[in-house]
């Protein structure tokens, strides 16, 4: 098959603005040239990835404006190939494109707005579970309790911002002028429950619980991590808080006692 | 082998999801895109369950590139296999095309030429799907825009062979065929009377888009008159055969595109006798 895979080397060169032999391969008649006929191709394919993008990025692209988007998209494009057989997931490299790539890493909200955005597509479709409810918590043996670890639905994010990103994008989904970026550190969680997206931002004593938990940690070391935010005897009690919190958020899939 | 026949079907879009679950409406079956529910979870999968406990459905992919020089991409064949088991459709299809090389999606459906060592190179992969997924898959005929100066036959005959051969099944785009036949200057009944007609398992309608020198299918226009003339030859020829209405961009209300469905149920009422159209959703063997 080399024969059939040189040409389609070729023709994906073409789609991809790159030197190709393809036109050598394609019969040109009186209605059309090769040359025509394969730009039908060419354009079609930017033309479904920039579809792809605009779907993923509605606000930034509110925010940046048709001209500068299409800009944007072009220069992704240009720099980006398609590994996945679904288009769900072309974009999702566009963050961090923004944040790494000149000139769009010189206006930093706006990777920040993209990783918002990407963060709620990544929700949407993120795997099910059945949420593990406060009654599982309450049956569970108090003397096993150190030992509790829980397991997060997928959707669970925490997405850290230096600006106010989220207050632009809010602003934007509302269809009111953003507003203008201004420095301001704050953790948000994003995760989904009963098929919706949900948003807050979090208190330095949440966060550092949530870090815990998303990597591993049991109720001890939730427990131990809340002695730099509150009194000693006051830390078994916020810790239940907070997992009845999640619990009651449907962040939460499964509870388990572990030895390990 | 006799043709099961669904009867009527449009594709199942997501502007229409909450339309479909609270009214019901009077459509025989859906088709889904396959790659929209190879996600893990959400509400695309919610909506899916719940439609498909309401209705038949079939499954029809983009993405599997049976002609491409790439491997065949086992991960997108494993999540293919888990919605076939989760959605159980009378069948599946996919394109007579390559998607992807260099393991880089073009997310467009390339032609291939028409020759001997293509046709080898596509059976192969077919038997090796098949295999893999324990069943026949439907292979359907593109709308395309250039011709390789190693092509040795018609489109018809390529495809028939590849059929005949991988012993797989066909979805006749008759949109499509009317597309091609515009853009390659050939007779779109030639086609229709040239293909294998016990192979042929359901039909595509669809709209398309004139550029300046060619006919794109774009799949945001009605059906047009030339294209339900040909669909009127194709029940003709090939008798009851399930048919559904693809429509893809500027997706009107669900309603207009009944009323488009209620078009070819008459063109085919018109064609066929009652009992040639009757519905039977028992699944014929080595296909569900």
């Amino acid at each position: 098959m080399s024969d059939l895979k040189e040409l389609q080397h070729e023709f994906l060169n073409y789609l991809l603005q790159k030197p190709s032999s393809i036109t050598n391969n394609i019969i040109s008649d009186q209605q059309l040239s090769a040359q025509g006929r394969l730009d039908m191709y060419a354009h079609g394919y930017r033309l479904r990835l920039k579809e792809a993008i605009e779907t993923d990025y509605e606000q930034l692209h509110a925010y940046l404006g048709d001209e500068t988007f299409d800009r944007l998209m072009d220069h992704y494009i240009d720099l980006t190939l398609s590994h996945h057989p679904s288009l769900r997931y072309y974009s999702q490299g566009l963050p961090t494109h923004l944040a790494e790539i000149e000139p769009w890493k010189e206006t930093p909200e706006l990777a920040e707005i993209a990783s918002i955005e990407k963060a709620f597509c990544d929700s949407f479709d993120s795997a099910d579970c059945i949420a593990a409810s406060v009654q599982d918590l309450s049956e569970i043996d108090p003397n096993s309790w150190p030992n509790l670890k829980v397991k997060f639905h997928d959707s669970v994010q925490l997405l850290t911002l230096e600006y106010n990103s989220f207050q632009i994008w809010q602003a934007l989904s509302d269809e009111e002028v953003p507003p203008t970026r201004a420095k301001d550190s704050t953790t948000w969680l994003i995760w989904r429950s009963d098929l919706i997206s949900n948003y807050v931002a979090l208190a330095e004593a949440e966060l550092s619980a949530l870090n815990t938990m998303l990597a591993g940690g049991d109720f001890s070391a939730l427990c131990e991590v809340l002695l730099d935010h509150y009194e000693e005897s006051e830390t078994p009690q916020q810790a239940v808080f907070l997992l009845q919190e999640w619990l009651s958020s449907q962040m939460i899939c499964n509870i388990a006692i572990t030895n390990d | 082998m006799t043709r099961p026949f669904l009867g009527f079907g449009l594709g199942l879009r997501t502007e229409h999801y909450q339309f479909v679950l609270d009214n019901k409406p009077d459509v025989d079956w859906f088709e889904i895109l396959s790659e929209n529910y190879m996600v893990p979870g959400g509400k695309p999968l919610d909506f899916l369950d719940k439609i498909r406990d309401e209705y038949p459905m079939v499954m029809h992919g983009v993405s599997l590139s049976i002609g491409s020089t790439d491997p065949l991409d086992m991960d997108y064949l494993n999540g293919l296999k888990q919605l076939i088991h989760r959605v159980e459709p009378h069948w599946l299809s996919d394109h007579l095309c390559w998607t992807s090389v260099d393991h880089t999606n073009s997310h467009d459906l390339l032609p291939l030429p028409y020759n001997e060592k293509t046709i080898e190179h596509i059976v192969s992969r077919i038997s090796q799907v098949q295999d893999f997924l324990g069943r026949q898959i439907l292979i359907e005929n593109l709308s395309s825009y250039v011709t390789y100066n190693n092509s040795e036959m018609t489109e018809w005959q390529f495809l028939n062979e590849i059929a005949r051969r991988a012993d797989c099944l066909v979805l006749l785009d008759i949109n499509n065929i009317f597309v091609s036949a515009h853009n390659h200057s050939f007779d779109p009944l030639h086609y229709i009377q040239g293909i294998d007609s016990d192979r042929v398992m359901q039909f595509h309608l669809a709209g398309h888009s004139y550029s300046d020198k060619l006919i794109i299918d774009t799949h945001d226009h009605d059906v047009c008159d030339p294209v339900w003339d040909l669909y009127e030859q194709a029940l003709k020829r090939f008798g009851a055969v399930s048919t559904m209405i693809e429509r893809d961009d500027d997706i009107p209300e669900f309603d207009i595109l009944r009323a488009e469905l209620a078009v070819a149920e008459k063109i085919a009422a018109k064609t066929l006798s009652v009992a040639e159209l009757k519905i039977s959703h028992a699944k014929a063997s080595g296909v569900a």
